[in-house]
Formats: structure tokens, C-alpha cells, sequence
């Protein structure tokens, strides 16, 4: 009997106890649409963090003090004077700048609102890709000059101020009036999701938030090759002047790229391990039933046999009866799959990443498993006596 | 076209050995018509058995058109059922999913035959029992004298060396079982070799020749009929 017959008279069996098969073959089903659909959507997300970064720059790194540690030594933050040294020492710096965050209140005349109010420098404009809409983002004389300017995003010039342009017009920042200079286009972006980031002048936030430092140093320059020895000798220049070994620490994209695929690579270590433990308890499913339907056609078993039914024809009937068994829960349990991603993707706003890689390797598993799980009942159905099968009722 | 050598069969030699079939030896010629009887535990049912390449016999030479079967492993026996026997049974064993031409066409998918093929010699054959109005009907919806016709198209679609019948009317009325038993006869006029099983002396009588069996030993040849009876035939009468 040639493969199509084969499949043909599976397909007849399966389709005749449609009900009982699709039962049968749920626990691969549910298996399939786990690994697809968490797949997609952290294959997505992944993908979706890397193109960030890459927007990021890769010739970008930071400084931060080691967060890692219980107390972190006081006196030994960064400053201004560090900045302007390590600058004057490391020539590959094309961009050196002083971050600081911090949550506060902002008040327009009539609205009261939060946000991260972001100290930093002009230049961070030309490291980030921040999109000014209106005015202009922090240049160097507002920075040296302390002036009282901030640049705010659309959509919270649109809370603050509803009917005007928030352009030109005062807003308060922790009881410190501020002049706003620019507006950005709303960012849209997972890191941002949620805080709204309004961004003031470095020193001026130093001024308005007295007991508070720089939080991180973040520097670029000219090519990515030259990130790694700017990060060392500027990490360098820090502890001499602090007077501290290993408190510093030099982060490059790099690094972020490998945590980033760390934890991925967990959550899809951890998916698998749980997908498989489904795709053997449904294997088990269908290994059970196939069990029943020998059992129940050994009559039909015993006259193939008859009628000239070798053992391994008996044999590659059964096999190939678990085998379209499996591939029908299989490609079900796909297509749930790729419709939940595209549900949980619309839900988390990034775009699942379906790859023929996993679609086949779902498929592949399926069928697998058809066979391992299958070779049992086959093999019974293959070993039965045609003498007492045709007696059998 | 059957030569059957010394024949034993015995089942569980070790712990209880029952002696199915005792030293039986016969011919069978081609075309011939014969009917083999016996009560129950006479050993019929294991004789049709071994004739029909299902079992082996423990000892003993047995020769199926010019091939001798009876060393034959199970695949090697399987392709002779294919090609060489055709079945038909008391309750016919018919895939009840299955059409009465898909059915028909079932022995053919293990001989390997083109789907073209198959059909044409399904339909054939379908009509040589008069059926071709119900190819279409599943078992379900047929009658058991039309479900035995199918089989018997069935079992003829390989075109084998015998038709081995085993109580074939043993699930039909009279009328029905006649019907039938003329289907046979006009085989047999066709000139195909049929050797049916019955314990009804008048389903029997249809046979130009008839085997008595008891106690796993063939005690009486008896021929049917002696006008109509080939003379090769007689030759080739059973050892008593």
C-alpha cells in the first residue's frame, strides 16, 4: 500500500471518531499553541528591545556607581568636575554627559501632573533620537547659564496646557518656576512606557534637588570600536579621583545585548521545559487511544491481513494513523498559536515574530511524537495472530 | 492446483497438545468445486486455515499452485493470500466505513495495483456478482446476501487460484443462501477453483465433490454429480 492510500485510510479512521481525536490529540494541541505563541511574542519583544538599542547607538556606554552593593559609600558620586576631566583626558569622547532622574510634581496653572524630571546635558540630543516638534531641545548656554528651561513632550503640553500652546509659558517643577523651550513628539516607545520624561538643564537640577547627584555618565564616541577603551580610561580617571576601586562600572551595549538575550533565553528554556512536558502527556494521549483502536478494529486488523496486509503494512498504517493524529493537533494548536500571538502582541504593543524555524519545528515535534508514541500500537496492531483477530468480535 | 502431503497440525505441542488435522493428504485440481464438511472439532476449520496460508502446518508438504507454502515466513504467506486465495467468510468482514468499492478494491492496495486499475477491476468484478447498482453503499445499507456478493467480489479481484469459502450461507435465509450458491456455481463454470466449508448437506450438494472430515482426519472423498465432473478431477481424488 503506497504513502497516499496510507494517509487516506488514516484519515478515514480518525475522521470517523472525529470527536474522540480531537480530544485525543488536545494535550498536544495545547502544547503546540504554548511554544508558538510564546515564541512569537518573545521573539517580538526581543526584537523589538534589540531594534531600540540599536537606535540607541552602539558606540554608546554608561557609567554607574555599583548598584549592586548594599550602601553605597556617600562623597564619592559623580560631579561636574569629573566630567570635565574625564573629557579634557579621553580623547576618543565625542560625547560625554551627566544624567539624573527623579519623580516630580508638575504644575501648569490649573493641572497638576507627574513626571521624570531628566537633568542632563545639549548633547544628549545628538545621542538620542528625540524628535523636537516645537522650540528646541537644551542647548550649551542654557546648560552653563543654570537657565530655568525644560522640554516637555507633546502629550503632556496637551494635559498641561488643553486650549494653548504650552510653548513660551511657565510651568512649575517641584515649587521652581521653568520656562518651556521645546515640545517633543510623544515617545512611543517600551522603555517609556507609562512616565512621561521632561528634560531640564544638569546644573539646574542639581540647584533643585540640593541632596540629590548624577546618577549615571553616559558617553559616545566617533565608532564603536573605540567604546570600549573610552569606557575603561574614563572608569579609570574616576576611581583615581574618588580614591575607589570597583565602585564604577562601565556598561556598553554590548553587555545590554547579552543580558537582554540572557533572560530570553531563560524565559525560552523555561517555555520549553513546560511545552514538553505537555507534548509527552499528549504523546501518552495518543498512544493511549491508538491502544483502544487497535483493540477495537483487531477484526479489521485480522481481515487486511487476509487480504494480504504485511506486518509492516499493518505496521505504517497505524504509525501513520498517530502520525496524522499528532499533525491534526499539531497544526490546530499552530494555528491558536499564531492567532494568540497576534492577540497578546496587540494587547503589549509590539509585533510577534512568527519564523518558519519554529513553525516547522512544531511541526516536526508533532510528527515525532506521532511516531514515538505511535510504535507501541502499531506494533501490537502488526503482531496480531490473523486467525484469532478474525474471530474476534 | 492444492497438493496436500502428510498434513499434521498440532496445537500447544508442549503442555496439551490438541491434534487438529492428523495426517491428511489430498488434491485438489484446477476448477474444481469442492466442499468440505464435518462437525465441529473435526478439523475443517484448521484445514481451511492452512489451505489458506493463515496458519502453517506442523508437519507435512503443502504445495499451492506449484509453490510450496508451508515453510513460507508470515510476509512470504501474505503476499500468497494476496495473490493466490480469495476469502470469503460467514459474516462476510467487510470495513464497514469503507463503500462496496472500496471494499472490493481493499486486496488490490496490497498487491500494489494503479488506482485506474484497481477501479476498472473492482467494477469488474462487482459486476460478475450483479452488484454494480450499490457500489456506492456502505455494508450498513446493504443486505446480507448483497454484503456476501460484495465479498465475494472482493475476494475474486485478484484474480487468485481458489476461492476458499468457510460457511459462506451460514448467515443467509434460503433464498438468499441459493442466490448465492449460484454465484459459486457460475464460477465454477468459469472455471474457478472454489473449496467451500459448510455443515448443511444442502449447500454441499452443490460441489461436484465432497470431503468428510472427523477427528482431524479426512475419512470419506466423495464425488457429486459424476456426469458433470471433469475426469481430471476424479485423478485427483484424496488418499483415504
Amino acid at each position: 500500500m503506497n504513502l497516499g492510500e496510507s494517509i487516506r485510510v488514516a484519515w478515514d479512521s480518525i475522521r470517523a471518531n472525529m470527536l474522540r481525536s480531537i480530544l485525543t490529540t488536545l494535550g498536544i494541541m495545547i502544547g503546540i499553541t504554548a511554544v508558538i505563541a510564546v515564541v512569537a511574542v518573545g521573539q517580538g519583544g526581543q526584537q523589538s528591545i534589540m531594534k531600540e538599542m540599536e537606535q540607541f547607538g552602539s558606540n554608546l556606554f554608561y557609567i554607574t556607581m555599583d548598584w549592586r552593593r548594599d550602601e553605597l559609600p556617600t562623597g564619592r558620586e559623580f560631579t561636574m568636575n569629573d566630567i570635565e576631566i574625564i573629557k579634557a583626558n579621553v580623547p576618543e569622547l565625542e560625547y560625554l554627559l551627566p544624567c539624573a532622574q527623579t519623580f516630580s510634581t508638575i504644575k501648569s496653572r490649573d493641572k497638576v501632573k507627574t513626571a521624570q524630571v531628566f537633568g542632563t546635558e545639549a548633547d544628549y540630543a545628538h545621542l538620542h533620537p528625540l524628535e523636537i516638534t516645537a522650540g528646541r531641545f537644551l542647548n550649551n548656554s542654557d546648560c552653563l547659564g543654570k537657565r530655568r528651561v525644560v522640554v516637555i513632550d507633546e502629550e503632556l503640553a496637551q494635559e498641561l496646557f488643553p486650549r494653548t500652546s504650552a510653548l513660551g509659558k511657565r510651568i512649575i517643577i517641584d515649587n521652581q518656576t521653568m520656562v518651556v523651550c521645546g515640545l517633543l513628539k510623544a515617545e512611543n516607545s517600551i522603555f517609556g512606557m507609562g512616565t512621561k520624561v521632561i528634560y531640564i538643564p544638569m546644573r539646574v537640577w542639581l540647584d533643585i534637588y540640593p541632596g540629590g547627584s548624577i546618577s549615571y555618565i553616559e558617553g559616545g564616541t566617533r565608532s564603536p570600536e573605540e567604546v570600549k577603551t573610552a569606557m575603561q580610561s574614563s572608569v579609570k580617571i574616576l576611581e583615581k579621583r574618588h580614591h575607589s576601586k570597583d565602585l564604577y562600572q562601565g556598561v556598553d551595549m554590548e553587555q545590554e545585548i547579552q543580558a537582554v538575550n540572557k533572560v530570553t533565553g531563560v524565559m525560552t528554556l523555561v517555555i520549553g521545559i513546560i511545552a514538553g512536558f505537555s507534548l509527552l502527556v499528549g504523546g501518552i494521549g495518543v498512544m493511549n487511544i491508538m491502544l483502544v483502536s487497535v483493540t477495537e478494529r483487531t477484526r479489521e486488523i485480522g481481515l487486511r491481513m487476509a487480504l494480504g496486509a504485511r506486518r509492516r503494512d499493518i505496521l505504517i498504517q497505524f504509525l501513520i494513523e498517530a502520525v496524522v493524529l499528532c499533525l491534526l493537533g499539531g497544526i490546530i494548536g499552530m494555528a491558536l498559536g499564531i492567532g494568540g500571538a497576534f492577540l497578546i502582541s496587540a494587547l503589549a504593543k509590539w509585533p510577534p515574530l512568527i519564523s518558519w524555524t519554529t513553525v516547522l519545528l512544531a511541526f516536526t515535534f508533532s510528527a515525532a511524537i506521532g511516531i514515538i508514541f505511535g510504535i507501541l500500537p502499531a506494533n501490537q496492531a502488526a503482531n496480531l495472530d490473523p486467525i484469532e483477530a478474525l474471530r474476534r468480535d | 492446483m492444492i497438493k496436500m502431503e502428510q498434513i499434521n497440525k498440532i496445537y500447544r505441542p508442549q503442555s496439551n497438545p490438541v491434534h487438529a488435522l492428523r495426517d491428511v493428504s489430498l488434491h485438489i485440481k484446477m476448477g474444481e468445486f469442492v466442499a468440505i464438511m464435518g462437525p465441529s472439532g473435526s478439523g475443517k476449520s484448521t484445514l481451511m486455515n492452512v489451505m489458506g496460508c493463515l496458519d502453517t502446518p506442523s508437519s507435512g508438504a503443502y504445495h499451492l499452485g506449484g509453490v510450496e507454502v508451508s515453510s513460507m515466513n508470515s510476509d512470504q504467506l501474505a503476499t500468497i493470500r494476496n495473490r493466490k486465495i480469495g476469502f470469503v467468510f460467514q459474516n462476510y468482514n467487510l470495513l464497514p466505513r469503507m463503500t462496496a468499492l472500496h471494499n472490493v478494491e481493499l486486496p488490490m492496495l496490497y498487491a500494489g495495483v494503479e488506482k485506474e486499475e484497481r477501479k476498472a477491476r473492482a467494477l469488474d468484478c462487482i459486476g460478475r456478482v450483479g452488484m454494480l447498482d450499490r457500489i456506492h453503499h456502505r455494508p450498513s445499507e446493504l443486505s446480507g446476501g448483497q454484503c456476501q456478493r460484495i465479498a465475494i467480489a472482493r475476494a475474486l479481484v485478484n484474480n487468485p487460484d481458489i476461492i476458499l469459502a468457510d460457511e459462506p450461507t451460514g448467515n443467509l435465509d434460503s433464498v438468499t443462501s441459493l442466490e448465492i450458491m449460484n454465484i459459486f456455481c457460475s464460477l465454477h463454470q468459469e472455471n474457478t477453483t472454489i473449496v467451500l466449508v459448510t455443515h448443511e448437506d444442502d449447500i454441499a450438494a452443490f460441489a461436484r465433490r465432497v470431503l468428510h472430515f472427523r477427528d482431524g482426519k479426512l475419512i470419506n472423498d466423495e464425488i457429486l454429480n459424476p456426469h458433470l465432473t471433469e475426469p481430471s478431477a476424479v485423478e485427483g481424488g484424496g488418499d483415504i
